[in-house]
Order: C-alpha cells, then structure tokens, then sequence
C-alpha cells in the first residue's frame, strides 16, 4: 500500500464540536491533519482570543489527538484562531498537502462505502482516499454514476470499471468493489437519496461555477443532507497557484 | 515572503503579578505561529486599504472643508497638501517598521521594541486614548450630519440636536460592536467603494465647474487671502484626517502577504486621500469663496453640492456624510479596542481589559472602556479641540516611529529585516519626525495642554503599574 494520504478533520474546537462517535475507528489507516479553529468576529484580534482560550482549546485537542492515535491513526495537529473559517481550512489543506477533508459525523462500523463519481477528473485522487482508508476494513464500496440520458452503458462501465481499476491497483481487493448506475436524476438529489443507505460517502470537490456560487459545493450540498462521515477528496493543485 | 523569525523577548511583572504575553515563533505571509498555535491573516490588499481610506476620508472631506475655509481661505488646500504630506512622510517610514514587524499594535508595537518601555507605554496609552478623542470627533460630525437631516426635512426642533445624535450613535456603535458582527470587513469596503464613487463624480462636476465648463467660471480668490500662518495652524487641525493610514499598522498582525500589502495599503490609502481632499477644498472654496463656505460650518460640503446639483446633489453628500462619519467612528473605537489589546498583552494594562466574552467573541471590556470616555467626550461637543487633540497625541506617536526607525537601523538588531526599506534614509525619517513634533507648535495652547497632561499621565501611570517590564528587543 502506499503512503497514507493526508485527511485533514476541521473542528470548531471551542463551540462545541468533538470528534463524533466511530469517527476515530473510520480513520484508522489514514495520517490526520487535526485542525482545530476558532472562528472570531472582526472586533477581536486573533491574539486576544489565544491569549485568552488557548490553554481550554489546547487540553481538547489533546483529547481529540488521543482518541484518533489510540484508533490508530498518525497525527499532526494545529490550532488556528481566525476571522474567516473557511481560508483557514483552505489554507491548511495546501500547506499539509490534505488529499481530502472529512466532515465528521457519527457513525457505527463501517460497512458500506458510497463513492459517486462524476467524471474522469480526479479520479485519480479519489481512487487513492478510497483504497487508503477502506481497503484494510471489511467494508464494501459501491461506485455510483448518475447518468445522463444520452450517456451509454459502455461509456459508464468504462468510467466506473476503470475507477474499480485504481482501487484494485491501489491493493483494494476487487470483490469489495461493486457499481451502480441511475438515469435521468438530479444527481444530488440521488445521491443524498442512496446515501442513507451507506455509513459514509466519499466524493470529489466539484471545481466552482455559478452553481457552487449560489448553492455551495455539491459535496458540503451532500454533508448536509446526510447523516453520516462525508470525505470531500480535494482537486489537485493547479500549478500556478502561488499567484494569489 | 519566507519564515520570518521573531526574536524579542519581553520580561518582567506588572503590579498584578502578569507578564507579558510571549513573541510568536514566527510570522509568515498568512498566520503568525506559536508553536502550534496559528493566527490566521485574513486581511487582503482591498481590506488593508479600505481600513486606511474607510478612517480617514470621514473628517477631511465632509467635516473640515467649512473649518478650514474659514481659517485658511483658498490656502487650506495647501494645509491639506501639507498634512498629506507629512503623513507620507511618516506612511513611509512606518511601512518598514510594519514589514520589520508585522504585529498587531501598530506604532506603540514598533516604539516599545524599538526604544523600549516607557516610551512604548506613552505612546500606546496616548494612542488608546488619541483614538479616543478622533472617535468622539467623527461623532459629532455625524451628529451635524444628521442635524443637516433634519432640517432638510424642515423639521424644526427647539434644540441643537448634534451632541444628543452623536451620543446616540456612539452609544449605538458601541453597542454593535460588543455584539460582534461578522462580515464587517466587507461592509467597510462597499461603504468605501460607494464614498469613493460618490466623491469622485461629485468632484469631478465641482472641478469642470469651477473651470468655466457649465458657463461662466468663479472669479479666483487671492490664494493667501488670510495670510501664511492661518495655513499651518489650519494643517495642525485638519491633521486628523489623516490618522486613519496608521491603522493599517494596528491590525498588521492580521493583513494578508504583510511585506507587500502593508506598505501598499498605508502609503496608497493616504496618497487617494490626499488628492481627494486638495480637490474637494479647492471645489468648495470655488462654489462659495472661503468666507461663505466657513459660515456653513461642518456641513459646508451639502451646500456646495445643493449649489452644484440641487437637491439631489445636496442628499447624495448628505447620505455620504453619514456614512463617512459612522465608518470613520466605527474605524476609530476599533482600533482603540485593538490597543488595548496590545497593551494588556505586554503587560502594561491588566490582562483583563483585553478579555474576550465568550458569548459574543467580543472584547467587552476594552469596547466598553472606550465607549464610555468617548461619550463623554462627545459630550463636549468641540469639534476643534477634539480633532487637534487626537492630532496631537497621533503625530508625539508619528514622531517617534520615524526615531525609532532611525535608533533601529543603526544599532540594526539581528531580528530587524523588513522586506521594504524606506527610500531616502536618513532624510525621510529625520524629516517625518521634525515635521511631525513641529505641526504641534501651530496647534491651540488647549489641545497641547491636554495633550501634554495625557502624556504625562501616561507615563505616571506606567511607573506605577509596569515599571518591571521591559520590551525592547535584542539590541
């Protein structure tokens, strides 16, 4: 198996978040980013916060580094107070080289895996998040397309049979790996549908668009609706983008 | 802009038993770390230079123009140039002081490390407090703002309503403040995007005006009408136009890439501003004549806009000088609340006047120990006193950034390596500095009075509270 790749855990470490049950176990085999941050309104210096919360956010990361290196996992942790949660999440995800972000929610054993996959792009990444953290559990994972009308068969299988490649190349045992196809769906709609019926979701960062503009990204559109763990497996890089 | 090592090391105890706070490990272009503690910098370009220009283009444009008029003649644009002028001056220098060190606290940060305790602590208790006096200032603009309201609406009432309005909104801001409020950040650079806009259209009328384009031209006052004197005593009071660029310098410590943008954002915002405020007193003073223009008192701007444009014209710079005013009063409790923070971090405040509610995420205590002084500053109701004041302790603070830069380029301690170096080293410095101590002479004897007590209770008070701690860095 290759390195484990990076999954960074956001928690708002002092409003209440903790790392939610089964979560730990989930990420057994993967290397944690444990990002713990306090998001703070534009009247408050970032200093001012530490100076005055560090110590009660420090004392809880300690417990949530415990609890995942006692599952299994290897650990690396930062606190970060900030005025915008979400570049501070972006930030960490360059910086640590994050192949995905997971939003945690409870969950029992895992069993059922599901992946929607959208296109070609990425699947690379996403192929790689998937065969790291589940291929050493007894779980199975379903490849789900949601297909357009016009889309053949043979087009899908080919998708889906060669993400069921990569898996199998990153030392997935190809039993575990099933597909699933529907047509004619809003794909969110269905997937947040079948999802009920998995114990986790891993699926790809969709790239932005007016879409996203206005609704969001699909994938945080999906971690709302569902229950359970949601990996958001990161695009690559681009290759300029030191140019911010 | 690499890894940027910190090597200051504060020490001693206040009377309370606290020390102050340790230096970060280091600083990079987006968080400031300790150890595995990260501040994030969420503070870009835009947001740098709408902090600059949001502070300062309340008093120049929509309250000073009848003031200064009054004082000065068509010479009060000049004033302005010279206050501008001074300022870069110090922009400059501060610039590198700010890439040297970009923390949080602005010029009390770089004085105290620079030169040591006492001086930082003067300075930073004088700043709190000069912003203090600038917030009471911008308040009671608005208050003659909002009285213009009224009676634009003809609603006659049997007292001046200015300081009862300015009590309300800072009571209102302070407020707002301690409930926190996200995306201010954003509101701030829409309002000076439309302040911008606005002024730009408004001015660019008032300048093809006052050049004969729309009929006949105005008849050019004598430039020096009231004399060379009544120039720089204008300058000295008009001076807290500019404070809003050092600003910039206090929330250093959150701006984004802070070798590029801090220079950026201090030395642009007070260039755009300079030109928007020679312009806007040679438009005024073009429409009315100086002696005119002054009777109009601190909304002269309306009137010459009802000149231009009528009634539209007249709404339009009346809800800008709302606008301009709140943002500037908004700006100013801010950035006191942000040097008291400083000063509690070093220890020369109590821990707890920088404490943040945990409700809110607000520092109530440092809100409210603001708000409650600048009511009652506004309480005053002196415009000029309270503006002079502020200029006062702001430019003993100018003053000394440009010495400090001076004492640290030449004693050059191995920490000190700003990635933007001032240009003209020694003389831009050594000039900020002398023009800085010298606009003070031109000022009321009242407003160096209370200035000079400020300072010393400033002073008295660390003796008393901090005499152990000590800030300086590595020299």
């Amino acid at each position: 198996m290759t390195d484990r790749p990076s999954i960074l855990v956001p928690l708002r470490v002092l409003e209440g978040e903790s790392v939610p049950e089964g979560v730990p176990e989930l990420l057994a085999h993967a290397h944690i980013v444990l990002l713990g941050y306090h998001v703070i309104p534009e009247q408050t210096a970032p200093g001012q916060a530490r100076m005055q919360f560090e110590d009660r956010a420090l004392e809880r990361l300690d417990d949530y580094e415990a609890m995942f290196e006692g599952a299994g996992a290897t650990v690396e942790r930062r606190l970060v107070f900030t005025h915008d949660g979400q570049k501070t999440i972006d930030r960490m995800i360059a910086e640590h080289d994050c192949m995905a972000v997971l939003v945690p929610n409870a969950t029992g054993p895992v069993e059922d895996v599901l992946v929607p996959v959208r296109g070609a792009i990425g699947v690379d990444r996403l192929a790689r998040v998937v065969a790291s953290v589940f291929g050493e559990m007894d779980a199975d994972v379903t490849l789900y397309h949601v297909a357009d009308e016009d889309t053949t068969d043979d087009d899908i299988q080919t998708l889906l049979g060669g993400m069921a490649d990569r898996l199998a190349e990153f030392g997935m045992d190809p039993l575990r790996v099933e597909t699933r196809i529907d047509r004619d769906q809003d794909p969110l709609d269905a997937i947040a549908d079948i999802a009920d019926s998995f114990d986790t979701v891993v699926m790809g960062e969709t790239d932005p668009s007016l879409a996203t503009f206005v609704f969001g990204m699909p994938a945080d559109q999906i971690a709302e609706r569902f229950l359970g763990p949601v990996f958001v497996v990161q695009r690559e890089p681009a290759p300029e983008d030191e140019d911010e | 802009m690499t890894d940027q090592p910190v090597d200051v090391e504060p020490g001693g105890e206040n009377v309370a038993g606290e020390a102050p706070a340790e230096e970060p490990e280091s600083v990079t272009d987006d968080a400031v770390v300790h150890d595995d503690v990260e501040l994030e910098r969420t503070i870009g370009l835009v947001g740098g230079l709408a902090i600059g220009i949001g502070t300062m283009i309340g008093a120049g444009i929509f309250v000073f123009p009848g003031l200064a008029a009054a004082n000065a003649g068509l010479a009060a644009t000049l004033s302005f140039a010279i206050g501008g002028l001074i300022a870069l001056l110090v922009a400059l220098p501060t610039s590198e002081l700010a890439t040297a060190m970009p923390r949080s606290g602005g010029g009390y940060y770089f004085i105290s490390r620079g030169m040591g305790t006492a001086y930082g602590a003067i300075v930073g208790l004088g700043l709190w407090l000069g912003l203090m006096f600038a917030s009471a200032f911008y308040l009671v603009g608005l208050g003659h703002y909002a009285s213009a309201v009224f009676a634009e609406l003809n609603v006659a009432l049997p007292f001046s309503p200015v300081i009862g309005i300015g009590l309300l909104f800072g009571a209102a801001l302070t407020a707002l403040s301690i409930g926190g409020t996200e995306n201010t950040a954003k509101i701030q650079n829409v309002v000076v995007g439309v302040l911008l806009v606005v002024l730009t259209g408004f001015l660019s009328y008032g300048v093809l005006d006052a050049v004969g384009v729309f009929g006949g031209g105005t008849v050019p006052e004598q430039f020096f009408s009231k004399g060379y004197l009544p120039v720089l005593t204008t300058a000295a009071l008009v001076f807290t136009s500019y404070l809003g660029f050092a600003q910039v310098a206090t929330v250093a410590g959150e701006i984004k890439q802070p070798g590029r943008n801090l220079p950026l954002a201090m030395v642009g915002s007070v260039l755009i501003v300079t030109v928007f405020y020679v312009v806007t007193i040679f438009v005024a003073t073009s429409a009315f004549g100086a002696d005119r223009l002054g009777e109009f008192g601190e909304t002269a701007m309306v009137e010459v806009a009802r000149d231009f444009l009528g009634l539209p014209g007249a709404v339009a710079i009346l809800g800008a000088g709302l606008l301009a005013t709140f943002s500037s009063a908004n700006a100013s409790i801010l950035s006191a609340s942000r040097a008291v923070y400083a000063l509690s971090r070093d220890a020369l405040l109590p821990r707890k006047a920088s404490e943040v509610n945990l409700r809110y995420g607000t520092p109530h205590v440092a809100l409210l120990s603001a708000g409650g002084p600048i009511l009652v500053l506004v309480a005053t109701g002196r415009v000029e006193l309270l503006a002079e004041v502020a200029s006062f302790l702001h430019l003993i603070m100018y003053g000394l950034m440009c010495i400090a830069l001076i004492v640290l380029r030449r004693r050059n301690p191995e920490w000190y390596s700003p990635s933007y170096q001032v240009p003209g080293y020694p003389v831009v410095p050594v000039v900020g500095a002398l023009a800085s101590f010298g606009l003070i002479v031109f000022m009321q004897p009242a407003s160096i009075g209370i200035g000079i007590v400020v300072m010393l209770a400033s002073y008295l008070w660390y003796r008393y509270y901090a005499g152990d701690v000590t800030l300086k860095g590595d020299i």
